[in-house]
């Protein structure tokens, strides 16, 4: 006993000798967020969602200046949305510069005085440069402006080129776009992939709703902010409960650690995307490349998703997250980012530049990637997107998960989905 | 409290005499040290518990009965009852209710008994007393996030263990696997089975303290009916170790019913905290987490919080009677 | 625990029948049945092991890979650089937490276990009675007041925030003063006392050299208890830069690219350092469940 007891007795003294050494080391760690490390040093943390295609740009802009650090903080898409609004309430804790999507937007718009109006730091010149839709969804009623954009979801449908060719589809860009003018069609290919294949042709039903309600006229909220069930949302709905009544569906959650392992193992062969989903595909499956192509998507363009640089208003280092945050939004960045990870600029000036517009991305079978994109965005009329529009959207695509597992019969999911939408609306 | 009772009076002096007669100046210190320093010495257990412990419980109360949104800090001020009222009707609440309740059973039920059966081997005269007892310890000290991740993977659709098990003894097709998640049935047994795993080494522990202090003569005194080892362990081991059962019942109940971790990590997608595409597995917990930290609602949480702690009390009560009861009531 | 492996002496066994269990030999049936719920029990960890160690193909593979790959140093290492999952930093956060909370937990609970066993001072026994009232009380329950707490006092989402609710705890208190009262004979107190020892200069020379074993099973308890710790600090840690370990866990596994073979690596180096507190001091910590610790 007393030589465990010693041995025990040995253990705690090494474990305060070694919290001591620490905690006297770092003792700012536990002080919380202590920005300014050495004298001078200016440290901007980032946060987003995904592959934004910052690695790059953060290298470079620490080079040129020395006295700034970028912390880049990537989590999930509904965490960093939660979080940000979190922080926001409770006054701090929120990073100096947040993305925020387009399906967040409106809630955090009307919310204006917890963000840096970036009127007031010169950013009125760049109103022309923009989309004008997309100024606009980032200002407020009193019109600050609480984000510069830097990204659009223009909508295509990107396929596997191998996998086609396996099932005796054509793999030519063109061909492709021409079997599916309407989500018929394309449920009607689906159908014939899975019968020559017995493999599924869609990874998800989620997929499926999302992009044919973005191509509604309306979202699920009218401007007055009421749920507006019965007209776009019912009709996407429609169109994902077909292609899971009709098998399509290889039923994976997406953006979860089976939907990733899915393309691996081509469980699906196409897949809904907006520009900022080929950053994914290339981080997910890097050895797929070339056996990806993008044609054209059903039902005519529309847009999914796209975000907007924010500066919470209760960050120390307004200013420099400002100059970085201009930074990024000029063209050469912009083009960079388009380049490394595929998200298409928000501002229609570049979409003629030769640099966007000849750009042929190789992981793509070199698939003009610009032309393809930029024709979407640019004759888009945008939805209104509402305050509860991702809980809403979180909450639909539940439902439609059910169908997939099994747990809910098809004709039965639409009540539920304007049932569990309600909720969401009012929570 | 017997314990405190049966402390020998040594202290119960009034008046400490020290018996080389100390300076003037001192005495009044050494009278200060003996009334004053035990309470010194339990102060800071007891303003720390009053700080972070007890008032918390308290506030819990009042938050409950305010508006208290975090993304609405302008919504203040009371709100009576209307958070318990809501409660009542909340669908969501209920269905975690339920969930919380089914996989109490399926984990507590199978837990205990396992345990049992473990400690009545480990209770037999055995090579390596310590290595077995440290053996079943062995999920006790993982951390409950690293272990459910493992049985995350372990239930998964596409690629998991759990099915591929199953198709070997015929129970699923691999061309059609078992979605683990899709449904309450399996999601349950899913989770139980982690907190199953986590919990029987610990139990067995307790159990086998409890059966040591059995006196042996009880046995030899049994050995006339001419009962078996099994016999032996229901007749005579278990109403022995009753008020230990009766300790892990209502350990269980609190544990039990306060479910979070399990639950949260065995999501697909663990910053979701639905429990599930329909919450098919959303435990009161976990439903609190989302209200107070996702849905921002500060005020309801802290109502749902009352009302789980009201379930515990009644849930530990009726288990303590229950066992008590059928174990002949022996305390 | 001494009644194991002694058998009484001087007692007729006549048959097996009449045995008490812990004099029966355990037969081969008793040693096979062990073996099996061991080997149930350590198969989670051994499989984290395997996923750790392996590629992603292995990792997906029908029938799953049984056998531990050779990925090991390249699946810590993407754990270690992802930037936004802090995991190095997590490890240290966890120890430093763990460490502070162990550290006060035995001074705190053996002050006032000291006290309680072996002081006089009015109020005493209602006092121990609300100890021991305070450790039926689900800690759920205040979670939400105490996030408002931790907001108004700055401390969300910073280490103190994780520290200061545990460094007491009711059990550690009532652990205490039952060893005292048993281990430390009142004569040497009082002896201490007739000298003209203060009562700190008697807990310190006397209490705390006499109950060494009990400050090692509570503070085994208490660290693997605060290390494991999730629910809190995912409250107020999450999206922080000073996540504890079981936070960062908690990230890795819900980011947008989520790699199985990833976050078990993370779970793995998680699990690692108690694992050697298990295999260092299991005996300890096994005598403080047989003595009837209950979860923190």
């Amino acid at each position: 006993m007393t030589r465990f007891g010693r041995r025990g007795w040995a253990l705690v003294a090494a474990g305060l000798a070694g919290a001591l050494t620490i905690s006297g080391c770092s003792g700012q760690s536990l002080e919380g967020g202590n920005d300014k490390a050495a004298e001078g040093q200016i440290t901007l943390k980032v946060n987003f969602w995904g592959d934004m295609g910052l690695d790059k740009l953060k290298a470079a802009y620490e080079k040129d200046h020395p006295n700034i650090k970028i912390v880049l903080n990537s989590g999930e898409y509904n965490a960093q949305h939660e979080d940000l609004q979190k922080k926001l309430v409770a006054g701090s804790g929120a990073p100096d510069i947040s993305a925020v999507d387009e399906g967040f937007i409106v809630q955090f718009r009307g919310q204006s005085d917890k963000f840096v109006n970036l009127l007031d730091k010169g950013a009125g010149s760049y109103e022309s440069k923009y989309l004008p839709w997309k100024w606009q969804q980032s200002l407020s009623k009193d019109g600050q402006q609480i984000g510069l954009g830097t990204d659009v979801g223009g909508l295509a449908m990107c396929y596997r080129t191998d996998l086609f060719k396996a099932a005796g589809l054509p793999t030519d860009r063109d061909q492709v776009s021409k079997l599916w003018t309407t989500w018929d069609d394309f449920i009607n290919v689906g159908k014939q992939y899975v019968q020559k294949t017995k493999k599924k042709f869609v990874d998800s039903g989620t997929n499926m709703f999302n992009p044919v309600l973005a191509q509604q006229p309306q979202g699920f909220y009218n401007e007055q902010e009421q749920l507006q069930m019965e007209g776009g949302p019912k009709v996407a709905f429609d169109v994902s409960m077909k292609a899971i009544q009709a098998g399509l569906s290889a039923n994976l959650a997406s953006f979860q650690p089976n939907w990733d392992q899915g393309f691996k193992k081509d469980q699906f062969a196409v897949l809904a995307c907006p520009a900022w989903m080929l950053g994914h595909i290339q981080d997910t499956a890097p050895e797929q490349k070339g056996k990806w192509d993008i044609a054209t998507i059903p039902g005519g363009g529309g847009n999914w998703g796209g975000s907007w640089w924010t500066i919470p208003k209760q960050g120390k280092n307004a200013d420099e997250a400002y100059k970085f945050v201009e930074w990024m939004i000029q063209p050469q960045q912009q083009i960079e980012v388009f380049k490394t990870v595929g998200n298409l600029p928000s501002q229609p000036a570049l979409y003629k530049d030769p640099a966007v517009l000849d750009y042929k991305k190789e992981f793509m079978s070199n698939a003009p990637t610009g032309q393809i994109f930029a024709s979407t965005a640019e004759n888009l009329k945008p939805q209104y997107l509402g305050k509860k529009n991702g809980p809403t959207r979180v909450a639909v695509e539940n439902v439609i998960t059910r169908v997939q597992q099994g747990s809910l019969s098809p004709d039965k999911a639409w009540p539920e989905a304007v049932k569990q939408a309600e909720k969401a609306a009012n929570s | 409290m017997s314990l405190t009772r049966n402390a020998p009076p040594v202290l119960d002096i009034p008046e400490p005499r020290p018996p080389a007669t100390p300076p003037k100046h001192k005495l009044w210190f050494y009278r200060f040290d003996t009334k004053r320093t035990p309470y010194v010495f339990i102060s800071p257990f007891f303003l720390l518990f009053a700080v972070f412990g007890l008032f918390p419980i308290i506030f819990n109360g009042v938050v409950a009965l305010r508006n208290w949104r975090l993304d609405d800090p302008d919504l203040d001020g009371w709100a009576g009852f209307a958070n318990f009222e809501r409660l009542v009707h909340d669908e969501d609440f209920w269905n975690a209710l339920g969930n919380t309740f089914g996989i109490f059973i399926l984990s507590t039920v199978p837990q205990l008994l396992i345990a049992l059966m473990v400690a009545n081997l480990l209770n037999r005269k055995l090579r390596g007393t310590t290595f077995w007892r440290v053996g079943v310890l062995l999920p006790y000290v993982t951390p409950v996030a690293a272990s459910t991740l493992v049985f995350a993977v372990f239930f998964s659709r596409d690629n998991g263990m759990a099915n591929w098990l199953l198709s070997l003894v015929g129970f699923n097709d691999m061309s059609n696997p078992l979605d683990w998640r899709a449904y309450k049935w399996s999601s349950w047994i899913a989770i139980a089975t982690m907190v199953n795993w986590k919990w029987i080494g610990y139990n067995a522990l307790l159990y086998l303290s409890a059966m040591q202090s059995i006196p042996k003569d009880v046995y030899e005194a049994a050995a006339v009916d001419g009962a078996g080892p099994w016999r032996q362990l229901w007749r005579i081991t278990v109403p022995m170790i009753q008020p230990v059962l009766v300790f892990t019942v209502v350990l269980s109940s609190i544990g039990g019913l306060q479910l979070f971790n399990e639950p949260m990590l065995f999501e697909e997608n663990p910053a979701a905290a639905t429990g599930g595409s329909d919450s098919q597995w959303q435990t009161i917990a976990q439903l609190i987490y989302k209200v107070g930290w996702k849905d921002l609602d500060l005020g309801y949480a802290a109502a749902m919080s009352w009302a789980l702690f009201l379930i515990i009390l009644i849930v530990a009560g009726i288990n303590a009677f229950l066992t008590n009861r059928l174990g002949g009531g022996r305390r | 625990m001494t009644t194991v492996s002694a058998p009484a002496p001087g007692k007729r066994r006549p048959r097996e029948i009449g045995r008490a269990p812990q004099d029966t030999r355990g037969n081969w049936r008793t040693y096979l049945a062990l073996t099996a719920f061991l080997l149930l029990s350590a198969f989670p960890l051994y499989w984290m092991f395997v996923i750790a160690t392996s590629t992603d193909e292995a990792v997906s593979q029908t029938p799953p890979s049984v056998v531990p790959g050779n990925q090991l140093m390249t699946n810590l290492r993407e754990v270690f650089t992802m930037q936004d999952v802090y995991f190095t930093a997590s490890l240290i956060n966890s120890f430093i937490v763990a460490a502070v909370v162990t550290v006060s937990t035995l001074f705190f609970c053996s002050l006032a276990g000291f006290a309680f066993a072996k002081l006089r001072f009015k109020g005493r026994d209602p006092l121990m009675i609300v100890v021991i009232l305070t450790l039926t009380v689900p800690n759920q329950l205040g979670v939400v007041a105490l996030y408002i707490l931790m907001g108004k006092l700055g401390w969300n989402g910073t280490l103190l925030a994780v520290i200061a609710p545990f460094l007491v705890s009711a059990f550690g208190v009532f652990y205490m003063r039952q060893f005292i009262l048993h281990a430390v004979p009142d004569e040497l107190v009082e002896s201490a006392r007739m000298d003209g020892a203060l009562t700190l200069r008697v807990y310190w020379s006397i209490i705390v050299p006499a109950i060494r074993p009990a400050l090692a099973v509570l503070g085994l308890l208490t660290f693997v208890a605060t290390w494991n710790e999730f629910q809190w600090p995912l409250i107020t840690l999450n999206g922080t830069e000073f996540p504890t370990s079981m936070v960062a866990l908690s990230d890795l596994a819900s980011g947008n690219y989520v790699i199985y073979r990833r976050v078990l690596a993370g779970a793995f180096m998680a699990t690692l350092p108690l694992l050697v507190l298990l295999v260092m001091g299991g005996r300890q910590i096994v005598r403080g469940i047989m003595e009837g610790a209950v979860k923190s």
